[in-house]
């Protein structure tokens, strides 16, 4: 095996067994017994065809969000908008659906589904734009625009897109069934999810695959040697940005159409931070992204169903998160140090 | 009689916009301090809700709003421990750790923080009472503001003075300047850069714990509402240094009572349009020093591996 596979394998296992530790005595601490919990974690998540479907409604959005933060990354980029830009594009393609609620299916559904991606990749591409033209740092710039974004949606959904049937509940209309993104297998899983897989493969490709991969690479370490085979800066920057966006502003409007039904406040449950995290552990790696993703999926899908049958509130799933994330940075950044001393 | 009015306006619009302001001027402290010595800390967001739900609960059950503070700044440095372990220890990616660092945070004060829902603290008492509230422009600061306000001023200013006045400070500057500097030099740049995240960690604790036990009384989830990243647009703004901190962060809260003041007068905008302010007005300045970058500087040199510019 490689080095850098070795060490790969060393995190996962080292990351793995201190996010069980950790995991442990945090549920010991909230008293419940650990092993128990955790493997009643793994059947609510996967357990049986109901529990799976769940937890791939869950990883669809987190799924797109992580592909949102991957190929900035390539560029050496680090955005956390993901929850921006799927609340941004959950608007713009709810304002196709308003606007012409009686269109049919073939033309409502694809415009819907493009607004969305239009939106998010306009959200994700303005931060783009501060980055490349500005000099203005886009992790700041992106978190800053998440908030504004979510108060964006609270404006329209408490305020002039409220349905007034709704009985004081912020959200809109029900999307008429010609605007709602179809289900597959039979299950809640809907048409969001294959293609957050197949874009996460075609993305694997071109990055590997492609001229533009290598220049993404050339550009990351030296923008003047991209300069000279035809990369600019700004160009390439202004273009991953709203490849990104437009995934996780798709992932935005999936949800509130195939989901949600109708677009309200609290669409996401922090998808875009979840995607961030899973970004990471897959070493901003597309493929790896994929079954990573379904795993947190099944760990939000299982923190839910914690809630109802056991009581242990939601919040929880978000403690587990981020015990998996230090785990995970902990044990990658050990085992890297221990490699760069041997060599 | 009109003058007297608008003098007392003028006293409650200080008033508002200094207690606004507070909770932000201690973690935009905090980050300048922890960035200062090389490190972006991202966690502050979580630090500080830690730091205002651990507050808040302790103020709530001893019924004294100091022990609240000196809690919530325990809390604050606790979670910053942890990123100080990832960043210095492991050497894990800042940007990452931070993140995680404020999940933790979320998750720990959302899930610990139910019991505290809905509950009552009293702050501190007042600068003065009532008597002097007939006072042109000063009575309404002094029955407004609790000493709280005015000591974090204080304490941005002795901060400031111990960066760029004393050798410790000096060392401080160094590791953040060029660590093979400060080793030659015989500091040790990663025991500097530990003081570094745990000051932060602990001024930002403090930070939420003056906002929930002092500013809202209250304690809801997710109460700090970005604060924490705004203040790290707001490092970049006041260019990393203490005493910039204070203009700045000042700034910021008179657009902010400004906009609510709007409000009152009968502008009829919806309340989340109004909440949008403090993130594009940051946002906005961010913009303008990043503008300007090459020639105002001022970034210590450390940060710009992980934060700057990568040409």
């Amino acid at each position: 095996m490689s080095a850098a596979g070795n060490v790969r394998l060393i995190a996962a296992v080292g990351g793995s067994a201190a996010f069980l530790i950790a995991a442990s005595i945090f549920l010991a601490t909230i008293g419940r017994p650990p092993l128990t919990t955790l493997w009643q974690m793994v059947l609510y998540a996967f357990g049986d065809s109901y529990s799976l479907s769940e937890s791939l409604v869950k990883a669809t959005p987190i799924l797109l969000c992580a592909l949102a933060v991957i190929l900035p990354a390539r560029l050496g980029l680090i955005t956390v908008g993901g929850e921006g830009q799927l609340y941004f594009g959950a608007l713009t393609g709810t304002a196709i659906v308003l606007g012409f609620p009686t269109a049919p299916m073939p033309v409502l559904l694809p415009a819907m589904m493009l607004a969305g991606a239009a939106g998010g990749a306009l959200w994700s591409g303005l931060a783009g734009l501060l980055r490349a033209r500005c000099n203005v740092n886009e992790t700041i710039s992106t978190l800053l625009m998440n908030y504004i974004a979510v108060l964006l949606v609270n404006y329209l959904v408490y305020g002039a897109w409220k349905d007034p049937n709704s009985l004081g509940w912020p959200a809109t209309i029900m999307f008429p069934q010609a605007a709602i993104v179809p289900s597959v297998f039979g299950t809640r899983a809907h048409a969001g999810l294959l293609i957050g897989i197949a874009a996460a493969i075609l993305l694997h490709i071109a990055v590997t695959h492609t001229r533009w991969g290598i220049a993404l690479r050339v550009l990351a370490g030296n923008r003047k040697v991209a300069a000279m085979a035809g990369f600019g800066f700004v160009g390439q920057t202004l273009l991953v940005m709203a490849i990104g966006g437009a995934l996780a502003g798709f992932a935005g409007i999936c949800e509130t159409s195939a989901i949600q039904g109708r677009l309200q406040a609290g669409l996401s449950v922090g998808y875009g931070l979840t995607g961030f995290l899973v970004a990471w552990l897959s070493g901003q790696n597309f493929l790896r992204a994929i079954p990573i993703a379904i795993l947190i999926g099944g760990l939000i899908a299982a923190g839910d169903a914690l809630q109802l049958y056991s009581k242990i509130p939601s919040a929880s799933a978000t403690i587990l998160q981020g015990l998996l994330f230090v785990a995970a940075l902990g044990a990658s950044g050990l085992a890297g140090r221990r490699s760069a001393r041997h060599d | 009689m009109i003058e007297a009015d608008a003098l007392a306006t003028a006293g409650s619009w200080v008033a508002a916009m200094l207690r606004s302001s507070t909770p932000l001027m201690m973690v935009t402290l905090g980050e300048t301090l922890t960035q200062r010595v090389g490190i972006v800390n991202l966690g502050v967001e979580g630090q500080m809700l830690g730091g205002a739900c651990v507050g808040f609960a302790v103020a709530a059950a001893t019924g004294s709003p100091t022990l609240g503070f000196v809690a919530g700044a325990a809390a604050g440095l606790l979670l910053s421990f942890i990123h100080a372990a990832l960043c210095l220890g492991c050497e894990a990616n800042q940007i990452g750790s931070g993140i995680a660092v404020f999940t933790l945070g979320l998750g720990l004060s959302s899930y610990f923080g139910r019991a505290a829902i809905g509950g009552k603290v009293a702050g501190l008492a007042p600068l003065a009472d009532s008597d002097v509230a007939g006072l042109p422009f000063v009575g309404p600061i002094l029955t407004q503001l609790t000493p709280i306000a005015p000591m974090a001023i204080v304490i941005v200013l002795i901060a400031g003075f111990w960066l760029f006045r004393t050798r410790t400070g000096l060392n401080w500057r160094i590791a953040g300047e060029s660590f093979q500097t400060a080793r030659a030099l015989g500091i040790r740049p990663m025991l500097v850069q530990a003081q570094g995240i745990l000051v932060g960690g602990m001024l930002s604790g403090f930070a939420g714990a003056i906002l929930s036990v002092d500013y809202t009384q209250t304690w809801a989830n997710e109460m700090t509402k970005g604060r924490g990243f705004v203040a790290v647009g707001l490092v970049i703004v006041a260019r990393w240094n203490p005493f910039l901190v204070l203009p700045v962060v000042l700034l910021f809260g008179v657009s902010e009572a400004a906009t609510l003041r709007l409000q009152a007068t009968g502008l009829t905008l919806s309340p989340y349009l109004i909440s949008c302010l403090p993130y594009g007005v940051c946002l906005a300045c961010v913009i303008l020093v990043s503008l300007r970058e090459g020639r105002i500087g001022g970034m210590p040199a450390e940060l710009a591996s992980v934060f700057g510019r990568r040409r």
